[in-house]
């Protein structure tokens, strides 16, 4: 297509390098959302039941957890990003391109997500769980069969947000040599002044939010009584 | 058989060590097929009570016993099934919003296969009278609807006794009526113990046996409600009485000062309120001849509670003042308690 050598000059010269970009930035999204989808889960699930008038009240887990959880989000990613390079270089055997960004983007985003799962199973009405309580569940059936079921909207939700913030994440990890398309546009859109290469990955990372947003308020909705 | 004995339950407000006792050494026994009314105001501590029958709150000290079994000392897993046998529902029904109502019934049902499930489910739906409601979920279905569901996951595990948290304060008063006929139908077809509490008089008047008034987490009078009804003791409970009966209204037309209560000179106002009272016998009429005085009528309320008679009138004597004494004295000698409201003096 001709029109378009003209108006992205410098994005059709490099697009191979530019589709790896997006399956990069989609790596690390994936490889990071799928572990952060499960710490998150369960240290929502621990701060929910052991908060004080939880079904499992534990001063001392439910403390630990609450502070360092505030530790983690209060640090600016960016300085996490350096700092855990050592633990990754143990943990994953590099600090560079997207094996090497997996624990910062965990580490970064999951006590995100632990809040954003622990307000959503706030919602959950007290009486819906005192009357399973009274029907003779465990604590444990509470939390699969009471707490997660009915708030299954409201994490869907969470879900949606923690995805969306953690693409913000991982455009930033391409400064630390991450790839993806973060650095894609940094390198060529700021660095060299490459315009359109700036204004088609925005547009890219804008078609993303929109897709995981609109799926993820049709799934929240199907699942709303 | 339900035997509290000695139930402390202390809360602590803020961080601070003053302990409120929202139960403060209760004890109490419930026998089996009973509908057993537990009263009192807000706060007064009804319902931790009642949430110390199945151990949703467990009691700082004290003993739990259901049928023998010291519920406070079951292990976890114990405790679990015993719950199964102790059904219990809300002001606020507590259904699960996600589920139907089929699925709300079949989540306490397990160890049984699809089609048991299926089974036992539509006999419970047809117990409370919503079958057609299967499909529905809670959202879609009225106050008295949602309750019947819950009644019915209630059951699900046929359990021995029923306790009613506030169940129909909620509800309209029509619909209130009908919940309360299908409690009193469910404790006669089923034999199931029904622990009911409650603020309203009314629900304890119209399917209680027995009953007890609890005040500031202690129990201040119990007994067969037709005792609590026809001489109450504390005054707790006679407010709460005073809230049923129209002879209530006398003190709200002595506050505003209605013409209605406006005594002449020698006139005498007084309560009288019948205990154990034949109210076939023509007391207001017999007194008035018999020592020649007269008897105004301003206000009459006579009611059936568990299956006896109960109420009184409020009345203006207007006479000589021996010959009142002498008819108060008469209507004293009857079982009925005068309690004079007003005094224009002799």
């Amino acid at each position: 297509m001709p029109e378009l050598k003209i108006l992205l000059p410098n994005l059709m010269k490099r697009l191979p390098e530019f589709w790896r970009a997006c399956g990069d930035t989609l790596l690390m999204e994936a490889w990071s959302g799928a572990i952060i989808f499960i710490f998150g889960l369960i240290f929502g699930i621990i701060l929910t039941v052991t908060k004080p008038g939880g079904i499992m009240e534990n001063r001392p887990v439910y403390q630990v957890l609450d502070k360092i959880i505030n530790l983690f989000r209060s640090i600016p990613f960016i300085i996490l990003l350096t700092a855990l390079m050592p633990l990754s270089r143990w943990i994953m055997g590099t600090a560079i391109y997207v094996r090497g960004v997996i624990v910062p983007l965990v580490f970064g985003a999951t006590p995100f997500f632990s809040r954003q799962v622990e307000s959503a199973l706030a919602q959950t009405d007290k009486g819906l769980v005192e009357a399973a309580l009274s029907m003779g569940s465990s604590p444990f059936e509470v939390i699969f069969r009471v707490y997660l079921r009915e708030s299954l909207a409201p994490i869907i939700r969470a879900i949606t947000i923690t995805i969306i913030s953690l693409l913000g994440l991982t455009a930033m990890a391409g400064a630390v040599g991450a790839g993806g398309l973060g650095d894609f546009a940094i390198r060529y859109g700021h660095d060299r002044n490459m315009i359109d290469i700036t204004w088609v990955v925005v547009a890219v990372l804008v078609l993303g939010v929109s897709v995981v947003q609109w799926i993820g308020e049709m799934l929240a909705r199907k699942n709303t009584h | 058989m339900i035997e509290l004995e000695h139930i402390v339950k202390k809360f602590h407000a803020d961080k601070k060590d003053t302990a409120i006792h929202a139960v403060n050494d209760v004890s109490l026994t419930i026998n089996d097929g009973d509908i057993y009314g537990i009263i009192g105001f807000s706060g007064a501590g009804k319902s931790t009570l009642v949430r110390c029958i199945n151990l949703l709150e467990r009691p700082d000290s004290g003993s739990v016993k259901i049928d023998g079994v010291e519920m406070t000392k079951l292990k976890p897993r114990e405790l679990y099934k015993a719950r199964t046998k102790i059904g219990m529902i809300f002001q606020q029904f507590n259904l699960m919003p996600s589920r139907t109502v089929f699925q709300n019934v079949a989540y306490p049902l397990k160890n049984m296969t699809k089609d048991e499930i299926k089974k036992r489910v539509r006999d419970l739906l047809a117990l409370v009278e919503i079958a057609e409601k299967e499909d529905a979920y809670p959202s879609e279905l009225s106050g008295g609807q949602k309750q019947r569901v819950a009644i019915a996951r209630a059951l699900a595990n046929d359990p021995t006794i029923l306790l009613c948290d506030e169940a129909t304060s909620a509800l309209d008063p029509q619909t209130t009526g009908s919940i309360l006929q299908l409690l009193k139908d469910l404790n006669k077809q089923l034999g199931l113990t029904i622990v009911v509490i409650t603020h309203e008089m009314e629900v304890v008047k119209n399917i209680c046996l027995k009953a007890a008034v609890m005040d500031a987490g202690k129990i201040i009078e119990r007994g067969d409600v037709f005792t609590i009804f026809s001489d109450p003791q504390h005054p707790v409970t006679r407010n709460f009485v005073r809230t049923t009966s129209n002879l209530s209204k006398i003190e709200t037309l002595i506050k505003d000062d209605s013409p209605m209560v406006q005594l002449k000179p020698g006139e005498l106002m007084a309560r009288l309120v019948y205990i154990h009272a034949d109210v076939s016998e023509p007391l207001i009429s017999f007194a008035s001849r018999e020592f020649d005085i007269e008897i105004n009528i301003i206000l009459a309320d006579v009611e059936i509670v568990a299956g006896a008679m109960v109420g009184g009138t409020v009345v203006i004597f207007n006479g000589p003042r021996e010959r009142i004494n002498r008819a108060i004295d008469y209507y004293k000698s009857k079982d009925i308690r005068v309690e004079v409201i007003k005094d224009a003096g002799a």
